[in-house]
């Protein structure tokens, strides 16, 4: 098993390598950069300062001594400034993570808290009243666009009813360490998080609805009842443990893509995460931020699947990693 | 099967409902507006006057309270970068927040102006050459921190400005690189700006190597707090905590609470040299565009921008007023003339091209309807351009100048009179060989207008008998789109584009053949002697003088059409019926935040 995850993490380094060596060209390709279009808002300033700025970024240099530059530096650690928020890279990143963090965690939770029991009453109860309204739910948030049912849910619940704050992610003027701090932050992270979830359960409660229909008429079930062990502890035991499989596998992925952020749920409740980040940074040429959240991705993309193979080995005794 | 079809039918009923009711009051409104642009050829009389129909500021200061709660919403669909000084910010909506804890040592006038004739923290005494100002710090103006307003702490934004490690753009202006003593300080050969002397705690003076025209207008304003930023290496100012999370300023609100990137808590300055603002606080939060106009509905928020896109003529506003002023800016169809050459460091008009023929860009001019496009895609909140001098800057701009009006007859008989006719009989006319022409237009994307705008004008011109065909058939970005523009594509012939002017009127860094943002590439004598006159000492010192020049300039620009300005902008402002007085009025100069005061504690809803 260790030997295993050690060979896999080895196998990402060339995988990250080439990654980069992608993401840098494709960003380099991008037409204009990030000092002229800073300078295109301000008419007045003198073109020698670009052409100096420039210089001093090292933006005219080949693509190729850029890149061994960057890279470099990373290896030391160094992510690099941003260009256009004039930080480093790892606090602009830092503050905006915890967010992503915080929200995506929450979504995750609240999407199982909802999905799982929906997924097996559907299952149990297949066709009835109750698994038609689950299934029909299903669709709705499977075909709803998350950008109207974000406006809505912010509209009813943040404007109508008044029960959230409709933007941010915490009130200024509460002091930062406190408990109204926290209790503050959670009450600006129920909406959009449950609003997220919502919508993102479709492939749990599909998954788990055909696993445990598909299980409850397997042999072993059968042989369960006969035996006569009582109902509850048949689907309790013998169907839910094994139906739980699929979503022990996603579990991995969906970790991972928790921390890519939800440029409309960020967006529309105006609250700052990565996804914006990425998004603010490719329109305004941020190179080193696009790059560096580039490559974060295609780390965690890696990184998950890694996961869901190590939790798949754990959890299903079938699934053995051959030494 | 069929019962599942009609839950699915009552489910999507029940949505339909929900998003009809989303929509609320705001769809009437919407359905006056699409009427309104229904009936289009009648419709050419003017919907809205944003000079007329909304007024530029509410006062009802006799009905102020002390104290209370002003909510400020930054209107922006991500989170604001929060370089808070004026020497390093580079975001507008920075500035935005730095408003209401810091502000410039001197104050001005209506025409944008230094003057000591309102209340400042500095006042000023220039010689005559305009090469050296000396600047009196006044007594009683303190630091958030505490520590007094001093000499030093202007001159250090220069040194800031001019340092080699600094990572802003600031240098570059001729006011500030042109000091004496400062290319050596910005090169690194001494520590010293020979130019700038401090003489007292509360006296220095500024000089410069050559006399500074634009000096009332274009001089660095900004002080920093020199004791505060003490230890700091220049190079990590603008990433330091003393200017992200924690900045002061002596402006009339202190910063009380950051939260990176969404908002600031602002509470009232008791020492402000001007007075103690009306406000205790200010609670400054980034609000996305899709939901502001339902902030401001619900109360929540106090002032906003408005986006005009959301703008609908006749639309309700119970519980806010909505109060315009003009943008300096101006959108403008650029036709390509030449190429810029940079060792040269000139513009040079070479360009083979039949648009080189001035005729013909009257033709393209006089064939733009713009009265439609600001009413119809605008809805009257841009209005059409005449002149490059925008009236935003109201001593220069010239209101008997016509510019290009829609008169596609006009247009025709002039491109009649200049031989480019239609031979081939295919509706588009040829250029005075007898070869069919095509021109490439591009334009940027950005809005959902973008496209039917780009096509409207194609639309024009293809009345009059001009071939204009989209730039590889779609918008491009705002990055690409520029980055194509100012390397001279050839494959662009006809470009629509925007300046933002500031406050400066002087045109020199746009049209003149020195400068690579003059995109036309459009080189002319005249234009090149207007523009040195209109920067030139004397006009600085007479302004009759400058207004001629400027009169002289805007002709020409006409007459030679390298640009066609477009369109005037306006901006919108939504302000809730509870504030006592807020005014964007360029008249009302003496405006500061201190003065801002609400008439209950509760919001208008």
């Amino acid at each position: 098993m260790v030997k295993f995850i050690i060979k896999r993490i080895l196998a990402m380094i060339p995988q990250l390598f080439i990654l980069s060596l992608l993401v840098f060209m494709l960003t380099k390709a991008m037409p204009g950069d990030p000092i002229s279009a800073s300078f295109l808002n301000n008419p007045n300033l003198d073109p020698e300062v670009i052409e100096e700025l420039k210089e001093k970024h090292g933006l005219n240099d080949p693509w190729y001594v850029q890149y061994t530059n960057w890279i470099k530096r990373l290896l030391q650690g160094d992510l690099g400034v941003s260009y256009v928020h004039k930080v480093k890279i790892s606090k602009l990143l830092g503050e905006r993570f915890a967010n992503t963090v915080v929200l995506g965690a929450a979504t995750l939770i609240i999407s199982y808290l909802i999905a799982i029991p929906l997924g097996i009453i559907a299952g149990r109860y297949q066709d009835s009243l109750a698994d038609k309204l689950i299934v029909g739910y299903n669709y709705f948030s499977y075909a709803v666009p998350l950008f109207v049912f974000a406006l809505l849910m912010l509209f009813i619940f943040g404007f109508r009813l008044g029960w959230f704050p409709t933007s941010g992610s915490v009130d200024p003027q509460v002091t930062k360490g406190t408990l109204e701090y926290y209790l503050s932050r959670l009450h600006h992270l129920i909406l959009p998080a449950t609003t997220a979830a919502l919508l993102s359960t479709v492939g749990t409660i599909q998954y788990l609805r055909s696993e445990i229909i598909d299980t409850k008429y397997q042999d072993f079930v059968k042989t369960a009842r006969a035996k006569g062990t009582p109902e509850k502890y048949v689907y309790n035991r013998h169907i839910l443990r094994n139906s739980l499989l699929p979503i022990a596998a996603f579990l991995g992925t969906d970790i991972v893509s928790i921390l890519g952020g939800s440029i409309f749920i960020e967006q529309i409740f105006g609250y700052p995460g990565i996804g914006q980040l990425f998004i603010s940074s490719i329109l305004q040429r941020d190179y080193s931020v696009v790059v560096v959240l580039v490559m974060l991705s295609g780390f965690l993309a890696i990184l998950g699947t890694l996961l869901s193979d190590i939790i798949m080995s754990i959890v299903d005794p079938r699934i053995r990693i051959e030494e | 099967m069929k019962r599942r079809s009609l839950f699915l039918l009552t489910l999507f009923v029940v949505l339909g409902l929900l998003l009809a009711a989303c929509g609320g009051g705001k769809d009437s409104a919407g359905d006056e507006g699409d009427k309104a642009s229904g009936d289009e050829k009648e419709d050419t009389v003017q919907l809205v006057d944003p000079e007329k129909d909304f007024p530029k500021k509410v006062d009802k200061r006799d009905e102020a309270i002390e104290g209370g709660t002003l909510n400020f919403a930054l209107v922006k669909d991500d989170p604001f970068q929060g370089i808070l000084d004026y020497n390093f910010y580079e975001d507008a909506y920075d500035a935005d927040i730095l408003q209401f804890f810091a502000e410039p040592i001197f104050a001005f006038d209506s025409n944008y102006e230094i003057t000591n004739d309102l209340p400042s923290a500095a006042k000023f005494e220039v010689n005559d050459d305009l090469t050296e100002i000396k600047v009196t710090i006044q007594d009683g103006v303190y630091w958030h921190n505490g520590e007094p307003l001093e000499a030093e702490d202007y001159a250090y934004s220069f040194y800031i400005i001019g340092h080699p490690d600094y990572d802003g753009v600031r240098y570059g202006d001729d006011m500030i690189s042109d000091i004496v003593g400062m290319e050596a300080y910005h090169n690194g050969e001494t520590d010293v700006i020979e130019g700038i002397e401090v003489l007292n705690e509360k006296e220095l003076v500024i000089r410069w190597n050559s006399p500074k025209a634009s000096l009332f207008k274009g001089i660095w304003p900004y002080a920093a707090p020199k004791d505060y930023y003490e230890g700091i290496p220049i190079g990590e100012l603008s990433g330091h905590e003393k200017v992200r999370v924690n900045p002061i300023g002596f402006g009339p609100f202190k910063v009380e609470n950051i939260v990176p990137g969404e908002s600031v808590e602002f509470v009232a300055f008791e020492d402000y040299y001007q007075g103690r603002p009306k406000l205790d606080k200010v609670i400054l939060k980034v609000v996305p565009t899709a939901t502001v106009v339902e902030e401001i509905k619900a109360g929540n928020i106090d002032i906003a921008s408005f986006p005009t896109d959301q703008f609908n003529v006749g639309m309700e506003t119970p519980n806010y007023e909505l109060i315009t002023r003009m943008e300096p800016a101006y959108t403008y169809i650029g036709f390509k003339l030449g190429r810029w050459d940079a060792e040269q460091g000139v513009v040079v008009q070479d360009r083979d091209t039949p648009l080189q023929d001035k005729a013909l860009r009257h033709a393209f001019g006089y064939a733009m309807d713009n009265a439609t496009i600001a009413q119809q895609f605008y809805k009257g909140l841009r209005t059409p351009a005449t002149t490059l001098m925008i009236p935003f800057f109201a001593e220069f701009h010239n209101p008997d100048l016509e510019g290009f009006t829609y008169d596609p007859e006009k247009a025709k008989q002039i491109l009649d009179e200049a031989g480019y006719v239609d031979v081939d009989g295919d509706g588009f006319r040829e250029d005075k060989d007898g070869n069919p022409m095509v021109f490439n237009f591009a334009s940027m994307s950005g809005s959902e207008t973008a496209e039917p705008i780009a096509q409207f004008y194609i639309q024009n011109w293809k009345d009059v008998g001009l071939n204009v065909q989209l730039l590889e058939g779609r918008l491009h970005d705002f990055n690409a789109f520029y980055d194509r523009v100012q390397n001279d594509d050839p494959a662009i012939d006809i470009y629509q584009a925007a300046w933002s002017t500031g406050t400066d009127p002087n045109p020199y860094g746009l049209y003149s053949k020195t400068a690579p943002f003059n995109l036309a590439r459009f080189d002319n004598e005249e234009n090149e002697r207007l523009l040195q006159e209109g920067q030139s000492l004397e006009a600085a010192k007479d302004i009759e003088y400058r207004k001629e020049i400027y009169n002289k300039w805007q002709e020409l620009m006409l007459e030679e059409a390298p640009v066609i300005p477009t369109l005037y902008r306006y901006e919108l402002f939504a302000v809730n019926d509870r504030v006592a007085y807020y005014t964007v009025d360029p008249q009302d100069a003496d405006f500061g935040w201190h003065q801002v005061a609400l008439t209950s504690e509760e919001p208008a809803k």
